[in-house]
């Protein structure tokens, strides 16, 4: 490893001596396969870089409580932010392991905890609370300008949480979780009673697709994201209504349109109205959701578009498509690779996972 | 009983007797706790409509205490949002707050200007902004300097009666959701339920308490608070009133008695709830501040924080100690998810 180590310096070296930097890529930070943020046993909190053998390859510290991160298509620099309602990003050089710029939200907005980039990297996208109006916006930071803040776009709905660009195109997908929050009272939902969430698609700062679903699921706020080489956009749901939720998971498509996956009674009750994030597998044929609260994970297939299995696991939330499986990673410090129902391999730590596992590439984007 | 019977027995007993304890616990909750509440919340609601009718105007005496004692009785059931409250948004008719964009004074005030005839019927009434209906709104019409006073007196009038028939006729419905069938339900548990086990009513009973003591803290304190820096005693629950004491001292008696019935069967454990209970109680008594004014103040701020961190003390036991005894998962995740 050392021995390796030092080989790779003098090779760099050498180019330097030569005048000739290759650019730095994802392979220079370690090859991560996931990045994920976490809290430290000091209550000290980090962003993570994980490898495939499930291994932390980077740990660099955040200034607070982290939620997900978007990963640059080409370079190795992650963007972590801040979970709600905090509104600061920071830019991390994951080969060098430093801080290239923080990000702050302009006055009178908050960040969601989300983010996405261009197809080529040289645009940042990111949900944001416009908290006195209770509307949702899309920043727009140029990296290429040192993610200098460029533009604001209208989310198209209330509380934007998650956002996903559709592969192979420009085209974005927010969830508008629906509920309106106001930082002078913390957490607390403002507009559980009146609250409408959304599913929109933008396209150079205009929202060319609004889907809603019916009535009876005006409470299931829309809150993760998940696409699927075909475009096809999971949304992971969670139920504000005072009884049990009807059913959690839909899926929609730009030609197909939207559908809410069939799930037994019982086993949408295992997850307590909550699921706390989503994934495809990597052929677009399963969904993973989580719920720590229920303590587990559910398996859908995409196809029947129906439910087909429950893996338990105490505190479980991050999860990402891995081989034929998924990875998902909990707040008990384990990180596990799963397929089908086949535990592959499991890692323990001392880091508490918050919520998401975010890849590094999606191999089809 | 022959020997082979009792060892038998004996061997059973802790599963038994936990599921015993917990299905007392529910007992008593509905029957001392949540059941005379709403009942309270109904009658003095019922009191308050009776009362606007005789006196509409908003510097009558005997109004304000009407109104006075069915707030009470609402602040008093507010940790309990599952079921009943939860149905066509009945809690959010009765309580919309906080109101961090003004939503309350905007409809009332547009509802005025334009002297709309909705005020006419109490069904009607039922559909205008849910931000016009209710406890919060009927404090801006009786305690605001200006609403109180503005518009038409008759149409003002007209206002007050109708909200507060509103008002009655919503808790009127919880009520009687409670008694027809939801009751039932956690009496009950069965498959098809709502809840299916005594273990998933005693959740939603920790959740209640939970959710009720986060509220208080971040909400009825923390928005008061803002920060050290900026002060926002404005922004305290009912402060037109000199109600925002009062309901943190309403909040915290409703909770401790939930608190104590759900850990009825680890005594040791009540009692360090309760002790919780009783120096946040102790505190607030001591600051004799009914809005919160003192917030703005550096010196006597430091008491409402203390407060504050208080009720988090009684938090953390809740959720450390209380909720692994009724199998609620206390994962980092599970705890606070976004």
């Amino acid at each position: 490893m050392v021995a390796a180590k030092t080989g790779r310096r003098h090779f760099l070296a050498g180019l330097l001596a030569a005048g000739f930097i290759p650019k730095p890529s994802w392979a220079d930070a370690g090859s991560p396969r996931f990045l994920a943020a976490a809290a430290r046993p000091d209550g000290s909190y980090v962003l993570c870089g994980i490898s495939a053998d499930l291994q932390v390859r980077f740990a660099l510290p955040l200034p607070d409580r982290g939620h997900a991160a978007a990963a640059h298509p080409t370079c190795p620099e992650a963007v972590a932010f801040a979970r709600r309602p905090g509104t600061f990003a920071i830019v991390i050089d994951c080969a060098q392991g430093i801080e290239r710029a923080v990000l702050s939200t302009p006055a009178g907005r908050h960040f969601y905890g989300h983010g996405a980039f261009s197809a080529d990297g040289s645009l940042l996208f990111t949900t944001e609370n416009d908290y006195e109006a209770g509307e949702g916006r899309i920043g727009v930071w140029d990296t290429r300008k040192g993610y200098k803040r460029v533009d604001e776009w209208p989310s198209g709905g209330v509380g934007p949480h998650d956002i996903k660009r559709l592969p192979g195109t420009e085209r974005l997908v927010v969830a508008n979780g629906g509920i309106d929050t106001h930082p002078d009272s913390g957490r607390t939902k403002l507009n559980i009673a009146t609250m409408q969430p959304s599913l929109t698609y933008i396209e150079n700062g205009r929202v060319v697709q609004d889907v809603v679903l019916g009535t009876a699921w005006r409470k299931n706020s829309i809150r993760h994201l998940a696409v699927a080489p075909d475009g096809t956009v999971a949304f992971g749901m969670q139920w504000q209504g005072g009884d049990v939720a009807p059913a959690l998971v839909g899926v929609h498509h730009l030609v197909k349109g939207v559908r809410v996956l069939d799930v037994p009674p019982d086993d949408v009750r295992r997850m307590q109205g909550y699921v706390g994030s989503v994934a495809f597998s990597n052929d677009g044929a399963r969904i993973a959701v989580t719920s720590p609260r229920g303590g587990v994970m559910q398996v859908y297939d995409a196809k029947a578009s129906r439910f087909s299995h429950n893996i338990a696991e105490p505190d479980v939330c991050g999860v990402a498509a891995m081989g034929q499986g998924f990875a998902m990673s909990s707040g008990l410090g384990g990180i596990r690779h799963i397929d089908d129902r086949i535990p592959y391999a499991t890692r323990h730590s001392d880091l508490q996972w918050d919520n998401h596992l975010v890849p590094v590439v999606d191999t089809f984007v | 009983m022959r020997p082979t019977y009792l060892s038998f027995a004996l061997l059973l007993l802790p599963a038994l007797a936990q599921a015993d304890v917990q299905s007392d616990a529910v007992e008593t909750i509905l029957g001392d706790h949540i059941l005379p509440g709403f009942e309270q919340l109904a009658g003095t609601a019922q009191n308050l409509a009776n009362t606007a009718t005789e006196h509409c105007d908003p510097t009558s005496q005997d109004l304000k205490v009407a109104y006075g004692a069915a707030f009470d009785a609402w602040v008093s059931v507010s940790h309990l949002r599952f079921g009943p409250t939860e149905v066509d948004d009945r809690a959010f008719a009765l309580a919309f707050w906080p109101d961090s964009r003004g939503a309350t004074p905007r409809a009332l005030n547009s509802l005025i200007a334009a002297q709309d005839p909705v005020v006419a019927s109490v069904a009607d009434y039922s559909e205008v902004s849910i931000a016009a209906r209710g406890f919060y709104a009927m404090e801006f019409l009786l305690f605001d300097d200006a609403i109180s006073r503005a518009g038409d007196a008759q149409y003002h009038c007209a206002l007050v009666q109708t909200v507060s028939a509103d008002i009655a006729a919503t808790t009127q419905n919880i009520y009687a959701g409670w008694q027809s069938g939801f009751t039932q339900e956690l009496r009950q548990p069965s498959a098809d339920g709502t809840y299916r086990s005594t273990a998933e009513v005693s959740q939603e009973l920790f959740k209640a308490l939970s959710t009720g003591l986060q509220f208080t803290s971040d909400t009825r304190l923390g928005r008061p608070l803002g920060s050290f820096d900026r002060p926002r005693p404005k922004r305290a629950e009912a402060h037109r009133s000199g109600r925002s004491a009062q309901h943190v001292m309403l909040s915290l008696t409703a909770l401790r008695d939930l608190a104590a019935r759900l850990a009825g069967g680890d005594a040791e454990l009540a009692a360090r709830l309760d002790a919780r209970f009783q120096t946040a109680m102790s505190q607030l008594k001591a600051l004799n501040d009914p809005s919160f004014a003192s917030v703005a103040d550096p010196q006597s701020r430091l008491k409402v924080e203390v407060l504050q961190q208080s009720v988090d003390a009684i938090r953390a036991t809740v959720r450390d100690e209380l909720g692994p005894t009724l199998g609620v998962a206390a994962g980092f995740n599970a705890l606070d998810g976004d």
